[in-house]
């Protein structure tokens, strides 16, 4: 009887720690598309997705940004991440969104193709960023492995970083 | 270590505010050593830190502290009189005190700072300015006052619950214990000066004080002299008098003022914009609901409430925006002991007058304009007032006047500085920019006076003809430009040799809100700030001459050089422009300029938001504004823009390169060719989709005159005719034609107007707004057909 007990409860905190091990191996992220790749950010630094509505532009800036927009009282910079990878613009359609990435105090707008998906992803199945994309300039931070696909997961900091 | 830090915080800001009064109570004093409150007020000051220090173990500063309070001790009891040498001794010391208190903020520590010297200058003036029984009289304050202590944080572990120094912290303490020595002084001096004692009054006072209210204070110091000599008292009776003091200090020092991060207030601030912005759609939706609904009951109701929201977000705004309000006094308060020092220093006679200190400023600006004010008096000390024996010579008075007058004009604010010095040579002033290379024989000769006299703001600077330590190193005047510009302020000068100079800085209240001239270019607003408008001015295209490359235009007498703001923020010219375009005349102190602009929208008060850090920097951009209707409208920078203005290339005011070419697009099928129905019906359209279905064209149908302009920015179609609808909601048929006429690229579009107004009138309006075709319902398809056939140049071999 106490046998069976002691296993029982073994069982139980070994699961515990399983279920912890799992939590803190865990990186949640959120994919969306930007021409035919995938992308994704950790969901922690997202203040929000937005649908596109109309923002100003701004001069004497470099083409990817796009202008500003009014977010509840906060002027914020808008930027087109087609543009900055080096894609050629794309008409706005039902699908786009902003999405407004903060870190610290710096805070940026971000317009994507599409969204795909609320992501969880082990930290092991997150490679380096190869080589030819590695060092301190380039914006991607590692590549997700999943099934089927591999994502590239970008710097947030890198993206909200001025670079003109 | 929390709550110790907590009390230095304390200390530190209550010792700044302190000292800050110090200063002028000091040069006060040098002219009226004989003023016992105003000793006695700097006593407290020096005491009080000292009590403090002692009790947050800054050893240092409890040591010259207490060197300080000895010599002003002394100097209380009129056993010493305040020389200007004693007066350079304890100002010294105050500075350093500074000094010690800023190590303290900045290290929490007093280290590092020898005050030795200076504790040595003061022992000499307590001693040897002092008369003879200097010994014996020094130290009895400071021990007077420390037994004090020592009495009362006693009684204080005896009968706590009795007592409400419980409640006090060690400064109120302190304070208090001040208060009390301050009395027991006055009541020996008021005893010495007369003996008379009115036993009544004496009675009345202690009856007063055995209840523990506070009339004490309102007894009139004369009136209790019948008092016990301090030194003789025993310990309840100092204690009665203890409690009698606490309440009324309590009534009258209870400030009715609270201390507030500046970082709370200026979320109070953010907060309030956009409640205001909030309120500003409020109105909007409500006056749309008010169209809709004409005649409603509830629309009263919603009336009432949406005008109250609006004035109380108002009067909320003005709150806020007041309570970031400091009187100029702030900055003021620390000329007098600058201008003391430096007519010691320079060997001048000059006298500071002061008026207007209560004037408010918003406390960004507070902050940026005490350096440039340093700079501006230190010139007029400078370089301005002459030495005594020059002014005598010239029949003025030996001593100088400098007069600095702060006052409320407008929506600005004016800080005026005059004094009555030599004033500025305008020959001189151009004979050394000559020689320094500023500016050249040509424009010395054109200069005006005025323009003469902003020379002195020049980078490079200087026209002390002798590099002093006070000024002219030939930086200064040029930062004072930078720096009262970056508050959107302007400089003035007058002067008149002999006479004097006038400097007037002219300053707009706030920082955070401005008066703003909205302007149009194609599509898109700027707001520029109206304090550098001069003028608007309506101007045809054949009155702009192009001088060198320049577009210049003549404005009365003058020859204004022009830019258009569509080239200096590379605005793409979509739309047609207008015969007529508007100049706005900038003005920035001498120099103008004229910004062509497209349209004049109209003036606001805007709520000046920045662009953050990723886009700070901008030329041209001072900034972002949020209007009524959510958008983002930027605010033009015109500093910057005055000097972009001189390398932007101008570009002709009429476009000659409309691209056409997108409209000549080779067609190759029948549905190459596109057609858009505008029409608010259903019935209507299906009625023309169904005339037209047989040509094979493509078809694109739109429910009223917005939705079609949307449609058409949009450019996803090469559009070659389009079917409107006169009477359609939201936009007509006729304000879609004059809209569509507007860009370049839909000028040739043909516009058909099909309708059931068949009033002559109507036709005309169609054909002013520009249409081509008028279509009367009810039509025959063929007849659709053929007209739309003709207006598209439909190739015959398409049809089937």
């Amino acid at each position: 009887m106490s046998d069976k007990l002691k296993q029982i409860i073994k069982k139980q905190t070994q699961k515990e720690n399983e279920n912890l091990d799992h939590a803190d191996d865990v990186v949640q992220l959120v994919g969306f598309i930007i021409g035919d790749e995938e992308y994704a950010v950790p969901i922690l630094s997202i203040q929000e997705i937005i649908k596109p509505f109309p923002w100003t532009r701004v001069p004497q800036v470099p083409k990817y940004i796009v202008g500003v927009f009014n977010m509840r009282g906060a002027v914020i910079p808008l930027i087109d991440l087609r543009t900055k990878f080096g894609l050629s613009p794309k008409k706005h359609n039902e699908d786009t969104r902003f999405i407004v990435m903060r870190e610290g105090d710096d805070i940026a707008g971000f317009v994507i193709d599409r969204l795909t998906m609320a992501i969880r992803i082990k930290k092991s199945d997150i490679g380096p960023a190869p080589d030819t994309a590695s060092g301190d300039d380039t914006a991607i931070d590692g590549v997700g492995k999943q099934a089927d696909k591999i994502i590239t997961i970008l710097k947030v900091k890198k993206l909200l970083k001025r670079d003109f | 270590m929390d709550e110790f830090q907590e009390i230095l915080q304390d200390f530190l800001v209550e010792s700044f505010e302190l000292i800050e009064q110090l200063d002028q109570d000091l040069v006060e004093l040098e002219t009226r050593p004989d003023d016992l409150e105003l000793l006695n007020r700097i006593f407290r000051v020096a005491h009080t830190v000292k009590g403090a220090s002692s009790f947050l173990n800054f050893d240092v500063l409890t040591h010259l502290t207490h060197h300080m309070e000895d010599v002003l001790n002394r100097a209380r009891h009129g056993e010493l009189v305040i020389s200007p040498n004693i007066m350079d001794v304890i100002l010294e010391s105050i500075d350093l005190m500074k000094a010690l208190l800023n190590t303290i903020r900045d290290t929490s520590a007093d280290s590092g700072i020898d005050v030795s010297g200076c504790v040595v200058r003061l022992d000499l003036c307590t001693k040897g300015y002092g008369d003879v029984e200097v010994p014996a009289a020094q130290p009895a304050a400071p021990k007077a006052a420390e037994k004090v202590i020592e009495e009362v944080v006693q009684e204080e572990v005896s009968s706590g619950d009795e007592l409400d120094y419980d409640n006090m912290d060690a400064d109120e303490l302190e304070a208090e214990i001040e208060r009390l020595l301050n009395e027991r002084m006055a009541e020996d001096k008021a005893k010495r000066a007369s003996k008379l004692s009115s036993s009544s009054a004496s009675k009345e006072d202690e009856d007063d004080s055995e209840q523990e209210y506070e009339p004490i204070v309102n007894i009139p110091v004369a009136v209790t002299p019948a008092r016990k000599p301090a030194s003789m008292r025993d310990d309840s009776d100092s204690m009665d008098d203890a409690r009698a003091a606490a309440p009324a200090k309590k009534q009258s020092t209870v400030e009715q003022t609270i201390r507030v991060d500046v970082k709370r207030l200026d979320h109070l601030m953010n907060l309030i914009g956009e409640l205001v912005l909030a309120k500003n759609r409020l109105i909007k939706i409500n006056d749309d609901v008010e169209e809709r609904y004409e005649g409603e009951s509830f629309l009263e109701e919603l009336n009432q409430v949406v005008s109250i929201v609006s004035i109380v977000t108002t009067d909320l705004q003005i709150a806020v925006m007041k309570t970031r309000m400091l009187p100029i006094g702030k900055v003021f308060n620390k000329f007098p002991r600058m201008i003391r020092d430096l007519s010691r220093e320079l060997n001048k006679k000059i006298e500071l007058e002061i008026f207007g200190e209560d004037t408010e400023l918003d406390k960004s600006i507070v902050e940026e304009i005490g350096d440039p004010l340093v700079h501006i008096i230190r010139n007029s000390c400078d370089h301005g007032i002459e030495i005594p024996a020059i002014r005598l010579e010239q029949g003025k008075s030996e001593t100088g006047t400098i007069k600095l007058k702060a006052y409320n004009e407008g929506n600005q604010i004016v800080i005026q500085i005059d004094d009555d010095g030599k004033g500025l040579d305008v020959e001189m002033l151009k004979r050394k920019s000559l020689e320094k290379g500023l500016i050249t024989e040509k424009e010395a000769d054109n200069m005006s006076d005025k323009e003469a006299f902003g020379l002195i703001f020049k980078p490079g600077f200087s026209t002390a003809a002798v590099v002093t330590n006070v000024s002219g190193r030939g930086v200064g005047m040029d930062v004072v430009k930078t720096n009262i510009e970056k508050v959107n302020g302007i400089i003035d000068i007058d002067s008149e040799i002999g006479i004097g100079t006038s400097m007037k800085l002219k300053i707009p209240l706030t920082l955070a809100i401005i008066q703003a001239l909205l302007v149009g270019v194609q599509e898109e607003h700027y707001a520029i700030p109206l304090a550098s408008v001069l003028e608007t001015v309506r101007i045809s295209k054949d009155e702009v001459y192009t001088v060198e490359g320049r577009s210049v235009m003549r404005l009365r007498e003058d020859v204004l050089s022009l830019v258009h703001i569509g080239d200096i923020f590379e605005v793409e010219r979509i739309l047609d422009s207008s015969e007529y375009a508007y100049v706005v005349v900038l003005g920035l102190g001498t120099s103008k300029l004229g910004l062509i602009v497209d349209t004049l929208v109209g003036q606001e008060e805007i709520v000046i938001k920045s662009l953050g850090e990723f886009l700070k920097g901008i030329d041209g951009i001072a900034g972002a504004t949020i209007r009524g209707d959510g958008g983002v409208t930027l605010i033009v920078d015109v500093v910057a823009i005055m000097d972009m203005a001189k390398h932007v290339k101008s570009t002709a005011l009429i476009d000659t390169t409309s691209d056409a070419a997108m409209l000549t697009h080779e067609k190759t099928k029948a549905s190459d060719y596109t057609v858009m129905i505008v029409d608010d019906s259903k019935t209507d359209r299906t009625i023309m989709r169904k005339a037209l279905e047989p040509l094979g064209v493509t078809l694109v149908e739109a429910g009223d005159g917005q939705e079609a302009l949307a449609i058409l920015k949009q450019g996803d179609y090469n559009f070659d005719a389009m079917l409107v609808d006169i009477e359609m909601p939201r936009m007509d048929g006729y304000s879609l034609a004059t809209e569509i006429k507007k860009y370049n690229r839909y000028k040739n579009l043909p516009l058909i107007a099909v309708t059931s107004r068949t009033g002559k009138s109507d036709r005309m309006r169609g054909v002013e707004s520009g249409m081509v075709e008028y279509i009367t319902k009810p039509y025959s398809s063929d007849y659709l057909m053929s007209v739309v056939q003709r207006n598209i140049n439909f190739r015959s071999e398409f049809l089937k």
